[in-house]
């Protein structure tokens, strides 16, 4: 367990990576604006190695982050200020990234995954919108796209079967990305300090994991698949355990699947280890 | 916390029991408490069994509150997304057994999810409680309810709202919110979309992260726990996914303030006027070193004994201040240490001149006569789960990494 104010973690914290190769544990504060970077073994009220907080950095609401180990960078996807920012791995303080996407060509919007494939030099960013004309699904940039750039693909509509998502994972030993598609609905009453305008005042919202919808992992190709695509591979259903998964990890090694759930405050691993072997494309 | 494989899983004919089946007896609990795990499956369509899972099958206590005139006390359970009722002189010093509750709230109707912050109003004969990340709704129960029912009246709130103050002279609860750094005041039988009367936010008020709140109607003051997490307002947004007005271009006319950054405070407890609005300096602020407070949760205050009370959860204490402590102050008492059995402490409540102490890093919530100080003993434990289970430590987890190295699942709150 890692926790306590010199953690400098938030209690919020949406967004975790692992370098293997640097033996490091990245998440966000979203709360504090920042980036916090522990050695792999931290324990107790342990302070980061490496804080990424300032004016500088650019960051806003970081929510979600990945590592390059191979280019020795940082992603993090910020929702705020709808846009990824990129560091070099070593940043520390108050640093600038070394390359922003963000604007009206990028389709950005609420950002809540991103991962790299630094073999194919693809980044992935999964997005969703509510408002018209808006992506609910997986961008696929190239690697060292900054600036406002359209995505090269985009992985997205109904037979995707993703209606919102979180957040992704990529092996770049195969290029398949793990989607946790949360798939419930969530219509915040509030902005920030006030009722949303224009809700009616007698409608009852929702609860988020009471919606009748079923989430599941899918399965992508980060360079095969384009458009509204079905996924490759699928963990859902009533067996599985899983009703709104938000995350999603991998242990290549034995072929394994993890997603925690929200609605059952549980993780769950699954036996796949078809999905790890190198060129399988059939669907599975 | 179970770690279960799937032989396990067969094992149970059928169906996981998520809740210990003399509470569901007991306590009017729903089959909302069940995984249900067919015999058959279609693995190819990825309809499979998982191999392996880590599900608490225990309630987690998180926010609570004592009701003296019926002498009742009450929990939030964020694990098992309920609320439990006990008798107030409920557990003992040493039953390693669960204490069996009057009644337990809980189930899809409820609209009781990732819930924090508890308040019970006698006269009223209400309990509130009050969804922290995810549902963004208080949910308010007649005493009696019990089970999978929908609740008696529902309000809709700021995102992230955490701790309930409840303030029956003035009939009024303040919600503490953890992003916008704020705390809102609603009128007690608010409904629906009806707004706070007042709120106070912003840079003067030197909340950062809040979480626990206390609204003290003797000395007229709202106590506020706060972790130290910051951002200034330019970089408070809503959730642009619904409204592209709500973003930080659209509200500045696409110019964003470069210059706004978040930061790290101390963690702190902030006392405010009672009829304090909007950007407001707080009276008092108890911050630093000295004070030893780390990720402070839940706080309440003995307005009779003129002391705060603080859930320290950052280093598994409670602290006592004087009511009036002001700066880098020492507490005058802290219970912490191993014979304590304090242990990632979320909410406290005062009554009768006993502490209570809601646990969220194992199964208990522990009860300590008021003036207990040092590596004591609690006088009584009320367990949700026979001695020695542990908790999966998990409070809504969104994300998930896997350490190679370690091999090792890292899942962060």
């Amino acid at each position: 367990m890692i926790q306590g104010q010199l953690t400098r973690l938030s209690r919020t914290t949406h967004g975790i990576a692992y370098d293997s190769t640097n033996d490091e544990i990245i998440a966000p504060n979203p709360l504090a604006a920042a980036v916090v970077i522990f050695r792999g073994g931290a324990i107790g009220e342990e302070a980061p190695v490496r804080t990424i907080q300032g004016a500088r950095t650019g960051l806003s609401r970081p929510e979600t982050v990945a590592v390059d180990e191979k280019n020795n960078e940082i992603v993090v996807g910020d929702p705020g200020d709808r846009r990824v920012l990129v560091y070099r791995r070593t940043a520390d303080g108050d640093a600038a990234p070394i390359r922003t996407i963000q604007g009206p060509k990028t389709k950005l919007l609420q950002i809540v995954g991103v991962a790299v494939d630094p073999v194919r030099d693809v980044l992935v960013v999964s997005t969703y919108s509510r408002l018209p004309g808006g992506v609910t699904g997986l961008l696929m940039f190239g690697r060292t796209d900054q600036g406002d750039v359209a995505p090269k693909r985009v992985i997205a509509g109904p037979k995707t079967g993703i209606t919102r998502l979180r957040q992704i994972a990529l092996d770049p030993e195969t290029g398949k990305i793990y989607v946790a598609a949360i798939n419930n609905e969530y219509l915040p009453p509030y902005d920030v300090d006030h009722p949303r305008r224009g809700l009616d005042p007698d409608v009852e919202l929702p609860s988020p994991w009471n919606t009748g919808s079923e989430g599941f992992i899918g399965v992508w190709d980060d360079t095969a698949d384009d458009g509204d695509v079905p996924p490759r591979g699928l963990v859902k259903g009533r067996s599985t355990g899983i009703v709104h998964p938000a995350g999603v990890t991998f242990n290549a090694r034995d072929g394994e699947v993890i997603a925690p759930d929200a609605v059952w405050n549980g993780l769950f691993t699954f036996l796949k280890p078809e999905l790890f072997k190198r060129g399988a494309t059939e669907h599975q | 916390m179970l770690v279960a494989t799937t032989q396990a899983a067969e094992e149970t004919e059928g169906a996981m029991c998520m809740m210990p089946a003399s509470a569901r007896e007991t306590t009017g609990a729903s089959d909302g408490g069940q995984i249900a795990i067919p015999k058959s499956s279609n693995v190819e369509g990825g309809d499979l069994p998982p191999v392996r899972m880590v599900v608490d099958p225990y309630p987690s206590f998180n926010g609570v509150t004592v009701d003296t005139t019926n002498d009742l006390v009450m929990m939030s359970d964020t694990n098992r997304k309920s609320l439990v009722v006990y008798d107030r002189t409920a557990g003992s010093a040493t039953s390693k057994e669960a204490a069996v509750p009057r009644q337990q709230i809980m189930g899809p109707e409820t609209g009781v999810g990732f819930v924090a912050g508890v308040a019970m109003d006698p006269e009223h004969r209400e309990l509130f409680t009050v969804n922290n990340d995810v549902e963004d709704r208080l949910v308010v129960f007649d005493y009696d309810a019990r089970g999978n029912v929908k609740p008696k009246r529902l309000l809709y709130v700021p995102h992230q709202s955490w701790g309930i103050a409840f303030a029956p002279k003035r009939d009024v609860i303040a919600l503490s919110v953890q992003t916008p750094n704020m705390f809102v005041v609603f009128k007690r039988d608010a409904k629906k979309f009806d707004a706070p009367v007042r709120s106070v936010r912003g840079p003067k008020t030197q909340m950062a992260d809040p979480h626990g709140i206390y609204f003290d109607e003797t000395h007229n003051e709202v106590v506020v726990a706060n972790h130290g997490n910051f951002r200034p307002g330019e970089l408070i947004t809503s959730y642009t996914a619904y409204d592209a007005r709500e973003s930080r271009q659209e509200r500045s006319g696409g110019k964003l303030d470069e210059n706004a950054r978040g930061k790290f405070l101390p963690s702190s407890v902030t006392i405010f006027d009672g009829d304090a609005k909007g950007d407001v300096a707080p009276l008092r602020v108890i911050q630093g070193p000295l004070s030893q407070i780390d990720w402070p949760m839940g706080v309440a205050v003995d307005e009779e004994n003129n002391e705060i009370i603080v859930a320290n959860n950052g280093d598994n204490s409670i602290l006592v201040f004087n009511r009036t402590a002001n700066g880098d102050v020492p507490p005058k008492r802290v219970i912490r240490g191993a014979l304590t059995g304090v242990n990632g402490p979320m909410g406290v409540a005062l009554a009768k001149d006993e502490i209570y102490v809601a646990n969220f890093g194992d199964h208990t919530a522990l009860v300590f006569p008021r003036l207990a100080t040092g590596n004591v003993r609690p006088r009584r434990i009320i367990r949700n789960a026979p001695a020695g289970r542990e908790t999966s430590g998990f409070g809504n987890p969104y994300s998930v990494a896997y350490d190679t190295k370690r091999q090792e699942i890292l899942v962060p709150n």
